[in-house]
């Protein structure tokens, strides 16, 4: 596993066609690595029906949400959790732990 | 950006609340999809990237999105032929006397 | 999407995708690719599922802690343990709210939901506007539900863009310290389940 938790992390700003579960809002935000989920066969293979393998590190990953938007209405402590897969990170700086 | 389906952040209007009563087709394009992803022939993220890559998918409702997405995978697989199922819903639209 | 979902009409739908589903079902039941109980067993193992399920989750949580901290630790293992079954092969994980954090669920991509577990989403959990607006303005979302968190309770929004289901702990409404497990089950609504309200009081 590349990544701890706690670990500040940045979301590639891929634009990789195909099949992807990175969901663009995302892309080139930092965050930090909540906690490991497993490792899963890889969707961007599964969706074209090839086995996926070998299985890819998955992770929860959390961004402040004033760090998402510019106009997030509400505290600073408010934030968000997606999963992310270990091929769309790369180590980052700056994000809370 | 990404495609059509990936829309967590856009500008949306609120939200309906509203529940619409499941109807029989609904509950067979779920079985259907499910049967078949238990017979290994469909993986869930087949079947997204099926749904996502739809040009009607803005204007179809979920479920339409599903059977058209299944639909599209099963021709892509060679299981059956786009002519076959239209010829079929054509019999059956008759038989329910539809144009 | 809703509002251009099509009515059924004469015990039938008008939508095209009706017949081709039918369609679709005859020729994989002709060609042998699946069998009638295949399917049959397919429509029962979803209508056989319902936020009750979800309800009866957390109304043992609330009862008993030992169980919670198996809910909140390995979410598919309580599940088994009242007999429900969960999703496999995705991840179910189950986020608790608290005094000062308020849980909130969408699918941004598609609408990922824990089915095995609730059944089908609500239609407007698979809204483009649900699906666009919650990661964005939860606390928006929330107050059209009838919500409102407090100010200095942290809002944390789950996209489940994966292969994890997830499903809130509500917190247990005050004054509820009387009642008995099966009359907390009644409190627990879906809403409540997704994060967008919480439960009745």
């Amino acid at each position: 596993m590349t990544f701890e938790p706690g670990d500040n992390v940045r979301v590639l700003p891929s634009e990789k066609p195909g099949h992807v579960r990175t969901p663009g809002y995302l892309k080139g935000k930092a965050g930090w690595i909540e906690s490991l989920v497993g490792e899963f066969p890889n969707p961007e293979e599964l969706a074209y029906g090839f086995s996926g393998k070998p299985e890819r590190p998955l992770y929860r990953v959390g961004f402040r949400q004033a760090d998402l938007w510019d106009d997030y209405e509400g505290p600073a402590e408010d934030c968000l959790y997606a999963d992310v897969y270990e091929h769309w990170l790369e180590p980052g700086e700056g994000a809370p732990t | 950006m990404g495609g059509v389906h990936d829309m967590g952040g856009s500008p949306g209007g609120p939200i309906d609340r509203g529940q619409h009563e499941v109807e029989d087709w609904e509950r067979l394009a779920d079985a259907i999809n499910a049967a078949l992803g238990g017979k290994g022939l469909q993986t869930t993220d087949q079947h997204r990237r099926a749904i996502e890559s739809l040009e009607e998918y803005r204007d179809l409702s979920y479920y339409e999105r599903w059977v058209a997405a299944t639909e599209k995978l099963l021709v892509e697989k060679g299981v059956l032929t786009s002519d076959e199922i239209d010829e079929r819903a054509a019999s059956i639209r008759r038989h329910w006397g539809e144009p | 999407m809703s509002g251009h979902h099509q009515h059924e009409r004469a015990g039938r739908t008008t939508s095209p995708y009706a017949a081709r589903i039918r369609a679709i079902e005859a020729l994989l039941l002709e060609k042998g690719v699946l069998t009638e109980p295949e399917v049959q067993d397919s429509i029962s193992y979803m209508e056989a599922r319902s936020p009750a399920n979800g309800a009866k989750l957390v109304a043992r949580a609330w009862m008993d802690g030992r169980f919670e901290e198996l809910l909140l630790s390995d979410a598919k293992a309580a599940a088994l343990q009242l007999g429900m079954e969960p999703e496999h092969p995705a991840e179910f994980i189950v986020v608790k709210n608290t005094p000062g954090v308020h849980n909130l669920i969408v699918c941004t991509l598609c609408s990922c939901y824990p089915r095995a577990i609730l059944g089908r989403p609500p239609d407007w959990y698979k809204s483009f506007e649900y699906r666009s607006r919650a990661v964005r303005e939860p606390r928006a979302v929330m107050r059209e539900f009838g919500f409102e968190p407090p100010e200095d309770v942290e809002v944390i929004v789950h996209d489940s863009t994966a292969d994890v289901r997830y499903m809130v702990l509500p917190l247990r409404p005050l004054g509820t310290e009387d009642m008995r497990e099966d009359e907390l089950v009644e409190l627990v609504t879906r809403d409540s389940l997704v994060g967008v309200n919480v439960p009745r009081s």
